[in-house]
């Protein structure tokens, strides 16, 4: 079986103003969703980013503070799920809750290596 | 009593709860309003904003944490939460201020957990009410600013269930902040000689927030469930603490249970129901013990006041089991009650349906030439449907129509409006098998 990375992409919350009856709401799908893809047996990991963080550029190793692209492009977050095929990753991937907030989900298959 | 009361009210905190993801409805909304009580009387009043942003940053975080893993005992995890961010908080101002002023930073935190006890976290809630309420604010900044400090709204929620722009809802609330700082108004109670003066106030609020939730003017949703379950949560608020308690507090907290026992069944799959097509087996039977209780408990007091009739009004639609066994002669002598108290034409509306329902045609046509439908304002629409009803039951299906036609432009609320384009079907159809 293959594995595929799902990158969560815009609907920041920070900046949506969300209140946190909203927040609330928005979580319980999430927890949902995860709950889901447990039990169907295919999550194998992910996490939420921090909107900020730094940057190391270049053979100087320029390092830059800060958020670096627009909201809407900001990456906030991924799972990785095993599946047979993108197609079916996009089928897991319709239950991503923010699309409402336009957000986008990616989807990307991560290489397996021979030892 | 008092323990039957206490229990009664603690079960109609769960009334709707579904405990979806274990997780109590409302849980963020109702600890944020806590976390800005506690922190406000902390950290003082003037420190709102900071105090504001912290606390949604709070909740940020843990939606996003909580995403994959509840905790334990998420209310718990949220105290803690906010604690930490108390020292957090007092780090930061202390840095604003500069060395001189400082808050002692030991002496400080060892108190931190004292504010968070059960009854202190009650006290700040209903400090803050008071500060909701205070003169200097205008009644729509009292309204912005109780949603936001107190309920834990958006903006955009508080712009949405008031009708207003987004933009309007910041004005207000900027100018609320501006105020709290210009005139130093603190977290505390009015002085002992204020109170009652002050608790109008509070009623007052209370009421309009229940008003706009029950008979929200929000297009596509009827009733907006959570301003009706805000206003109940404060009067219960009010009311734990004795010295508040008067019989208008109980007479409104009773009209809100009345009401809102009836919530369920106002919205049907496919619009608003009326009073007269409910189905009354789904009218939720212990909020209207509730409300009778608090009905009885209002008599005991010495003040009257508006609360007490419109309770009393409530209770009679509620008291009918069936819609024609409404005593209507009853209701009608207290809404004449009412209009010696508080003449307004949206009162003598309300007599002109009863009229109608009796079929006591000439008063009603008499109320209804008495209104001055521009004072009705975002009512209108009930105005002419009332007259379009008048002219149905007395045969005049032409200006039957008009009437209709008129109320439905002027509905603002697609429920509503549903509803009366059902009725002028059923007119139109009268008016073709006239002919």
């Amino acid at each position: 079986m293959k594995e595929f990375m799902m990158i969560f992409i815009g609907a920041n919350y920070e900046e949506l103003g969300l209140s946190p009856e909203q927040l609330q709401e928005r979580m319980g799908k999430w927890f949902k969703w995860g709950d889901k893809m447990q039990e169907q047996g295919v999550l194998r990991g992910g996490a939420a980013l921090h909107s900020s963080g730094k940057r190391i550029t270049g053979a100087d190793r320029v390092v830059s503070d800060g958020t670096f692209v627009e909201s809407k492009e900001l990456v906030g977050g991924y799972y990785t799920v095993a599946a047979n095929s993108y197609e079916e990753v996009a089928v897991i991937a319709e239950d991503y809750p923010d699309y409402d907030l336009g957000g986008t989900v990616e989807i990307r298959e991560i290489m397996q290596f021979d030892r | 009593m008092i323990w039957a009361e206490r229990l009664r009210l603690e079960k109609l905190c769960n009334l709707t709860d579904k405990n979806e993801y274990q997780i109590v409805d409302h849980l963020f909304r109702h600890q944020y309003g806590k976390m800005v009580a506690i922190l406000s009387k902390i950290f003082g009043l003037s420190n709102l904003e900071l105090i504001e942003d912290a606390v949604q940053d709070t909740f940020l975080r843990a939606a996003l944490k909580w995403r994959n893993e509840l905790p334990e005992n998420p209310e718990a995890w949220l105290t803690q939460a906010a604690k930490n961010r108390a020292v957090d908080l007092l780090r930061q101002i202390n840095a604003e201020k500069g060395r001189r002023e400082k808050v002692f930073h030991g002496a400080i935190t060892l108190q931190i957990n004292e504010y968070f006890l059960d009854h202190e976290v009650a006290d700040s809630q209903l400090r803050m009410i008071f500060v909701a309420c205070h003169p200097s604010f205008t009644n729509e900044e009292q309204i912005a600013f109780a949603l936001k400090a107190i309920s834990g709204f958006s903006m955009k929620e508080i712009a949405a269930a008031l009708l207003q722009k987004e933009e309007t809802i910041k004005k207000r609330l900027v100018r609320a902040r501006k105020k709290i700082q210009d005139l130093n108004i603190a977290l505390t109670y009015p002085a002992p000689n204020e109170i009652q003066e002050r608790m109008s106030g509070v009623l007052q609020i209370i009421y309009l927030i229940f008003n706009e939730g029950f008979h929200s003017t929000k297009p596509g949703a009827l009733i907006s469930k959570d301003l009706c379950g805000e206003a109940i949560r404060l009067c219960k608020l009010l009311l734990i603490k004795e010295n508040f308690r008067s019989g208008s507090l109980y007479a409104l907290f009773a009209l809100q249970c009345f009401h809102a026992s009836r919530l369920e069944s106002k919205l049907g799959s496919d619009g608003i129901i009326d009073l007269k097509q409910q189905d009354r087996s789904q009218w939720y039977i212990p909020l209207i013990i509730l409300g009778n209780d608090a009905l009885n408990k209002s008599m005991e007091y010495n003040d009257r006041s508006i609360y007490h009739i419109e309770a009393a009004i409530a209770s009679e639609h509620v008291k009918a089991a069936k819609f024609d066994q409404t005593d209507w002669a009853q209701i009608l002598k207290l809404y004449e009650e009412m209009y010696l108290l508080m003449p307004s034409d949206h009162i003598l509306l309300s007599m002109a349906s009863i009229y109608l329902q009796t079929n006591a045609f000439a008063e009603a046509k008499l109320a209804l030439d008495r209104i001055d439908s521009d004072s009705m304002n975002q009512r209108r629409y009930l105005f002419h449907g009332c007259r379009a009803e008048y002219y149905e039951k007395t045969g005049d299906a032409i200006n039957a129509l008009q009437e209709i036609d008129l109320a439905i432009e002027l509905c603002s609320n697609k429920h509503e409006q549903q509803y009366l384009r059902t009725k002028r079907k059923k007119i139109a159809g009268k008016d073709i098998s006239n002919k």
